[in-house]
């Protein structure tokens, strides 16, 4: 017993007395998640926008207020010939145009349904998408407005319909980063303890120090509880600064309980941990013990629904991802933080984590031998 | 400066590990976010809790059944407890039909129909409103006395009709790849030899060091084409990316990139005394930003100034727009003279300060 | 000799892939004595040790050390040995103090033991005036006379230092030759590699090995006599022509 504890007061001291370690886990983190949380957006802003107006009209004109009244578009101005507005997108200058056509207001108080064409740029298709409708949006709220006029109400009097009233419920403000940034703490908590204790470990390798210690006759497991302990412990301190940022900066809200969060992330290092231990056996510099735990990382991502959400993917893959770990921490964390959801409906989630974590862990202890090869 | 070719060349294949790993990782992106990044969703997990089982509720009903954007249920409990659903994930809106419908609905102009929506994840949000929303047009086109949209709105989508994500990603991962190549594994690869101490032997010989960089560079610019070429074949081939624009466009001005990625490898290396600080210091500047700070994958209109302000200075987000441009909208030379311009610039800059800070390492 | 045996190996081979690394070697070696291995860079000196300390699984053959079996009691052998790699592993972010504290709380020794051993060493190797400083700030004689230290913390019966005096200046070397001595007179087995031809003559008996196999065992004493040979390097170089020109 304490020999671990031997281990793992070397371990701080050398963790303490290196400066490029307390760069990465303590600064590189902030930074991480500072970039990362403010550019990981799929929001549309600022679509660039002419409009060709041929109809000129007060009510055109109240249309095209629709836009320029919103940061969600930034009306460059007005072009009317079609060329002009093939050029502009073409060349880069716009990414959505709108062309009223002549008569247009005229036909609408004759109920003759005149149509507005909207074109918009399809190179990046989610902007494309997302910007029109954002632009249907607009144009829909003025036929609203158009119908609810009391002037209007007299030639609808035998009208009625159904009207939507939707309700967001967990993100009122549709803030982005509310539903990022937790994802983004599963990234950083995965570096500190997959990449850096891979990465620890192999330096020992590096310096031959590992093999020093391999002839003695300390046990294996003490040999590895003593080198993980400390990262294990480097996570959570991790875990709770860049939470206390993620609150000061982006103002997310932890509706859950910290408590279940921070358990349920340890039962999530089992995974990060065991990988970390795994990467050390197959690689011989810590350029490589990075290199391939990154790798693993981002394709773990890829299949965990931080940038992709399972729903859209094809069935293959959605089935794939069940054997991610990674796939249920995002959602534990997004649940706990974004719904204040409780271990009875993580549960489902917890335990197939666990699972496959105590897996990988084993699996990890298992390949590290106390030799040389 | 051949043979340094060839021996660096060398080098390379006896480290697959690394070059194994700085092309899987694309390829891989690639086949996953091909064929999965539709961010249109569908079959949406919509829950229906009726109070008033009239006709009109019925109609209503059926009209999301019949839509492909959802895959309807019924839920039997009360609005009370309907949170359950979102916390067990069995649904991602909840549709609810108040007792008095019908009524209201022959009475009344508007009947305001209700739904909840799991918004977490806020774009879904968005769109599963917009779905809806939709659903009720049609609705109201079908059963509402009269129709109730006042105009019409016709959508073009130019260059990409069918909203493919290849067509966005495709030109993605070659700036990704490329400059990891280049800028990535050359800053390493010449830092390596500045450790080992293998750099004065070199400089010793009567090569000079112009050549030396250029011999060291060229193996890496040959993989970089090979796999460039690779990517835009299997994005075309596979994925149906066009190619509307001039061959020869394209390969000059990737010629260019390459050079301006080559240049930032080589400063890089100036800097950095250790392969692991030159490392470190290549993914701050090379994978960082051209992940998510040249609109590769996130635009940048939306994020705020000053990251908007870094993603100036960064290469990919004016190669994204050549290759974009060329590939998909079938850009003139004229069209792309504001980004070729500027990575000439760019290029130019980092050749002068690496050059001189390569002699002044040598003098010293 | 008549002291015991501690060492033993019986045609013990390791390969590595297609590679022979080390081909068949028997050795006995006795409590006292002062054993080395003798060859070139690559001749298989290292994977001996390797295999004999537990680092390596043996390919073929056995053998024993401390009348344990390396094959199968490895873990065991661990506690009555000490080992000294190439590179003097000692870690160089930390002072002295710590590493000997480090070493002693592994091999575990009690913090009474460890403290005593603490003074001992730093007494014998005046080691106070580099108290404070982090071990890669000594000299290199003061890091590889502790790293002899530290592989003695423990006490063992066996030590097995490989190249322990690489890279030091000849003054250093006689020095922790010295040092090597009084462990073997102490009643420890003291098993060394070396490629230094001189340092071949302190030992009581030397094995020569060159790519794998063992060419020659005997004192040095015996050999130069038995190959007419003034110094061991001439005997050496003997021996090498013989077996390039024998094939």
């Amino acid at each position: 017993m304490q020999q671990i504890y031997y281990i793992i007061r070397k371990e701080f001291k050398q963790i303490f007395r290196t400066r490029e370690m307390i760069a990465i886990i303590f600064i590189a983190p902030l930074i991480q998640m500072l970039v990362l949380g403010f550019a990981i957006t799929n929001e549309v802003k600022h679509v660039k926008l002419i409009i060709s107006d041929r109809d000129d009209s007060f009510i055109s004109r109240e249309i095209i207020m629709g836009f320029q009244n919103t940061d969600r578009f930034d009306f460059l101005g007005y072009l009317n010939s079609n060329q002009g507005l093939k050029d502009a997108i073409q060349g880069w200058k716009a990414q959505m145009a709108i062309v009223i056509p002549t008569g247009f207001s005229h036909d609408l108080q004759r109920n003759l349904r005149p149509e507005i064409q909207l074109i918009v740029d399809g190179v990046d298709g989610n902007t494309a998408g997302v910007a029109l409708g954002y632009a249907q949006g607009i144009i829909s709220q003025f036929s609203q407005n158009y119908l609810n006029h009391p002037r209007k109400r007299i030639n609808f009097k035998k009208v009625h319909w159904a009207q939507q009233e939707e309700r967001m419920w967990y993100n009122v403000n549709l803030d982005t980063a509310q539903h990022m940034v937790p994802g983004i703490v599963v990234v950083l908590i995965t570096i500190i303890s997959m990449m850096l204790s891979a990465m620890n470990i192999v330096r020992e390798k590096e310096l031959g120090t590992l093999e020093q210690l391999m002839v003695t006759p300390i046990r294996k497991h003490q040999l590895l509880l003593g080198k993980l302990i400390p990262f294990l412990f480097l996570t959570f301190v991790e875990l709770a600064i860049v939470m206390k940022v993620a609150q000061l900066i982006f103002s997310i809200r932890m509706e859950g309980s910290l408590f279940l969060l921070f358990g349920l992330a340890f039962l999530f290092l089992f995974t990060t941990l065991g990988l970390g231990i795994f990467v050390s056996t197959i690689t011989q510099s810590q350029q490589q013990a990075m290199f391939v735990s990154w790798f693993i990382m981002v394709f773990m991502l890829l299949m965990s629904g931080l940038f992709i959400p399972i729903e859209n993917m094809p069935l293959l893959l959605k089935k794939l991802t069940y054997l991610n770990p990674m796939r249920y921490i995002m959602y534990i964390m997004r649940d706990i933080f974004q719904k204040g959801s409780s271990i009875q409906y993580l549960a489902k989630d917890v335990l197939p984590m666990t699972f496959y974590g105590l897996v990988i862990f084993i699996f990890g202890v298992l390949k590290f031998q106390k030799r040389v090869n | 400066m051949l043979a340094i070719a060839r021996k660096e060349f060398l080098h390379i294949i006896h480290d697959p590990r690394s070059l194994m790993i700085i092309f899987a990782m694309p390829i891989i992106q690639l086949a996953m976010f091909g064929y999965a990044l539709d961010m249109e969703i569908k079959n949406v997990d919509l829950a229906v809790i009726n109070y008033d089982n009239s006709i009109q509720s019925q109609h209503l009903v059926e009209q999301f059944e019949g839509s492909e954007f959802f895959n309807i249920f019924a839920y039997n409990g009360s609005t009370d407890d309907m949170e359950q659903l979102f916390l067990e994930r069995k649904a991602k809106a909840v549709l609810i039909i108040n007792h008095d419908f019908a009524q209201s609905f022959h009475r009344n102009i508007s009947t305001p129909v209700q739904i909840i929506i799991d918004a977490a994840d806020p774009n879904a949000g968005t769109l599963i409103k917009n779905y809806c929303s939709q659903v009720i047009i049609a609705f109201n086109q079908k059963y509402a006395s009269r129709p109730t949209l006042p105009l019409e709105v016709e959508s073009t989508i130019w260059f990409n009709p069918d909203l493919k994500s290849a067509f966005f990603f495709v030109p993605g991962l070659l700036a990704l790849l490329l400059i990891m190549i280049c800028a990535l594994l050359t800053s390493i690869t010449i830092t390596r030899e500045k450790e080992m101490g293998t750099m004065e032997q070199i400089l010793v010989s009567p090569v000079k060091a112009n050549e030396i960089i250029i011999g060291k560079v060229l193996p890496y610019i040959g993989i970089s084409i090979l796999v460039g070429a690779l990517i835009l074949v299997i994005g075309i081939i596979l994925f149906g990316v066009p190619f509307n624009g001039s061959y020869t466009l394209l390969f000059l001005l990737s010629t260019l990139y390459i050079i301006t990625a080559l240049s930032l490898g080589l400063m890089i290396s100036t800097i950095a005394s250790t392969q692991q600080v030159a490392m470190m210091i290549a993914l701050i500047a090379t994978l960082l930003p051209t992940m998510f700070l040249s609109g590769f994958i996130f635009p940048l209109s939306a994020m705020p100034k000053i990251l908007q302000i870094i993603s100036h200075i960064v290469p990919a987000k004016y190669y994204l727009m050549i290759v974009r441009g060329v590939l998909i909208k079938g850009n003139t030379f004229f069209q792309l003279m504001e980004p070729t311009l500027i990575l000439v610039l760019m290029t130019f800059l980092l050749l002068i300060i690496a050059l001189r800070r390569f002699k002044g390492n040598l003098e010293s | 000799m008549n002291e015991a045996i501690t060492v033993k190996t019986n045609q013990l081979t390791r390969r590595f892939g297609k590679f022979v690394a080390v081909d068949q070697v028997s050795i006995e070696v006795y409590q006292k004595e002062i054993f080395g291995f003798l060859g070139a860079n690559g001749a298989g000196k290292t994977t001996m040790i390797r295999m004999l300390c537990g680092l390596l699984k043996p390919s073929d053959g056995n053998g024993t050390v401390a009348g344990l079996d390396i094959k199968t009691q490895s873990e065991i052998i661990k506690q009555n040995i000490g080992y000294m790699s190439q590179k003097f592993s000692l870690y160089e972010d930390l002072t002295i103090s710590e590493n000997i504290e480090f070493y002693g709380g592994v091999y575990g020794l009690s913090r009474e033991k460890i403290e005593q051993k603490k003074d001992e060493l730093f007494k014998q190797l005046r080691l106070n005036e580099y108290a404070k400083k982090y071990t890669r700030d000594l000299p290199l004689g003061i890091r590889q006379r502790l790293a002899l230290g530290s592989a003695l913390l423990h006490d063992p019966p066996i030590i097995f230092l490989d190249e322990p005096t690489s890279g030091v200046d000849p003054k250093a070397r006689r020095g922790f030759w010295d040092l090597i001595y009084q462990t073997a007179e102490s009643g420890k087995t003291v098993f060394v590699t070396t490629h230094y031809m001189d340092e071949a003559e302190y030992c009581h008996r030397i094995s020569i090995m060159q790519q794998g196999k063992l060419i020659a065992l005997d004192s040095p004493a015996h050999l130069r006599e038995k190959y007419q040979k003034k110094s061991m390097q001439d005997v050496f170089i003997s021996l090498v022509k013989t077996e390039v020109g024998g094939n």
